[in-house]
């Protein structure tokens, strides 16, 4: 347990935010903490959307349930907030 | 007597340059702070500054300038123009004097520098002049918004800003500091005259006094207009020293100067300038937008400038011709949004009507900036003011400083570009920010940017509470909406007329 920082490129707004994490954190709970400084803010909700993490750059997603922890991140690493249609 | 005319005997007079006997020429002109370009006392006198005057004709014609301007602020002093003017100009005002009042009167040191430092007696004695006048650019920002304080806190920052940590003042001393503080006699010349001064003073001098005049603001129209007349003598400081450079095969190390420069200027411009231009000035009073006037005043002019000298437009060209339709766009909303932590009152400038100016302007802005803002116009609208204003800091870049952004909605494309550097993980806006970086890490690494303290727990309790207190920014100062939210009444009517409908 432990606080780490992360910054956001949350998917359609236009800027980059800090947003503070626990090292526990799911990437569904990084996805949740971000939105929170974007959705209903600067960018409107999107309907049966989940939101996915991924690195800068990177085509695939971190896994939802992968822990900070375990991601290699590093603190303040900028990673991409995107909204995703659940498969099926 | 006959007196001789000026021409006759101003380049003997000037030429005050000697063997030294005594000391060395290093000693005489240390390289760290005259120029360390390798090039001997000689090679500097063939320096010809193409705006000659000497000191007396410089007295007189400041004299008459100096009367000029005060005596249209004395006649106008009991005019009510403060207020009555619209809250979006009184923001202008604001935002202008706190960001270049002190700025000007650093600039003297800088100029100061010149006059002592460089090898070029031409040089010398135009930076007599120059440092003269940013004495009186300090003097004259200060004296002129003063009477103001008393009615608006706020127009205390045109002394303050310069001694807080606030964000946009953190970004104007970082670029100050790389570009004329720090630098020396040589670079000064390059980066604050010829890049910043031939450029982007008059975006903001001219561009502004001609909305002042539209405005009515006929005492803020003169001062600057005034001090434009200043600058564009000593902006020519740089021109001669540039060529010297490249004729003594020194183009590379004169081309990043004024490569390095040109950037830093332009972001501090995005923030400064491209919000007043296009969202402050009230519409009709609007006579370019921001982007017009800067492939005006900037780009063509600027280009021709550069290819005159016979050095190259900056590797970045291409980038920046993109991002001045682009980047005040999110300066913009970001300070906003942010509105809490700046010393004016920013404002919104999205009423429907301002809206359509703007899609004119700038195609595509409704589905891109547009989206951000549809969202803050529903929440003023349904007074979810909570929503309104920020819970977190934006993460700046550790080059400009300011927030890192890009376009928003349905052109997305807001990137980082970060930089691991001897163990630190650096965020930067551009390329050409982390391109700045790369020229001279250790020039800028020990630097920490807002965020950064943030994150090192300077700044406490953790909180926008704490982070004004670090801003130095009182109560009855932090920003707010210039117009208290009025704009947000028509978006309340055409919901009434919708739900009607």
């Amino acid at each position: 347990m432990a606080l780490f920082p992360l910054t956001s490129n949350f998917e359609g707004d236009f800027v980059l935010q800090l947003v503070a994490v626990d090292t526990e954190n799911t990437m569904d709970e990084v996805a949740a903490a971000a939105a929170v400084h974007s959705v209903g803010r600067r960018v409107r909700a999107r309907p049966g959307h989940i939101l996915r993490i991924r690195r800068q750059g990177a085509d695939e997603f971190l896994p939802r349930t992968m822990k900070v922890a375990e991601s290699g991140l590093k603190p303040t690493e900028t990673v991409e907030v995107i909204w995703q249609m659940p498969h099926g | 007597m006959a007196v001789l005319n000026r021409m006759d005997w101003y380049d003997l007079a000037r030429s005050t340059n000697w063997t030294p006997t005594y000391v060395t020429e290093d000693e005489l002109f240390p390289p760290q702070l005259s120029g360390a370009f390798g090039l001997p006392q000689n090679a500097w006198e063939k320096y010809d500054e193409p705006y000659k005057q000497t000191y007396p004709e410089y007295v007189k014609v400041q004299r008459d300038k100096d009367a000029g301007a005060y005596s249209v602020k004395a006649a106008l002093e009991r005019s009510r123009i403060f207020e009555n003017a619209d809250p979006g100009w009184k923001s202008v005002m604001k935002a202008h004097y706190g960001a270049i009042a002190r700025g000007e009167y650093a600039a003297a040191s800088a100029e100061a520098r010149m006059m002592r430092f460089s090898k070029a007696p031409g040089m010398r004695n135009m930076s007599t002049l120059g440092c003269l006048d940013e004495i009186r650019h300090g003097q004259m920002q200060l004296y002129f918004p003063h009477e103001h304080v008393s009615k608006d806190r706020q127009m205390d920052w045109a002394f303050k800003a310069y001694d807080t940590n606030e964000w946009a003042m953190i970004a104007a001393r970082h670029f100050f500091d790389d570009i004329m503080m720090t630098r020396d006699a040589i670079s000064v010349s390059i980066m604050l005259t010829f890049s910043f001064e031939t450029g982007f003073t008059n975006m903001q001098f001219l561009g502004l006094a001609a909305d002042a005049a539209e405005a009515g603001d006929h005492t803020f129209a003169n001062l600057i207009s005034s001090i434009q007349t200043d600058e564009s003598r000593h902006a020519q400081i740089g021109g001669p020293a540039l060529k010297i450079l490249i004729e003594n095969g020194q183009k590379a190390e004169a081309q990043k100067r004024v490569d390095i420069a040109v950037w830093g200027a332009w972001k501090l411009f995005s923030v400064l300038t491209g919000p007043i231009m296009d969202y402050y000035t009230p519409l009709e009073h609007r006579k370019q937008s921001f982007k017009e006037f800067m492939e005006e005043w900037i780009v063509a002019q600027f280009e021709r400038a550069l290819t005159d000298m016979g050095l190259e437009l900056p590797w970045y060209w291409d980038i920046f011709l993109k991002d001045i339709a682009e980047t005040h766009h999110g300066m913009h909303l970001g300070s906003y949004y942010w509105r809490p932590t700046v010393w004016w009152n920013p404002a919104a400038g999205v009423t429907p009507a301002e809206r359509d100016w703007l899609e004119e302007k700038y195609p595509g802005w409704n589905d891109t900036w547009g989206q951000c803002w549809d969202v803050i116009i529903d929440n003023v609208v349904d007074g979810n003011m909570a929503k309104a204003y920020p819970e977190t800091l934006p993460y700046v870049c550790n080059m400009c400083q300011l927030p890192i952004l890009g376009t928003p909605g349905k052109n997305w494309n807001v990137k980082d570009y970060p930089l691991e550097y001897k163990g630190r993980l650096y965020h930067f806006g551009s390329e050409v920010d982390r391109w700045v970086f790369e020229q001279e890490p250790e020039r800028y690494a020990g630097h920490l940017s807002i965020v950064d303290r943030f994150l090192a727990g300077m700044i406490q309790p953790m909180n926008l509470e704490g982070a004004l207190a670090y801003m130095n920014i009182a109560p009855g100062e932090m920003g707010d909406d210039a117009h208290n939210y009025a704009w947000a009444e028509v978006y309340r009517a055409l919901r009434e007329t919708r739900k009607a409908g």
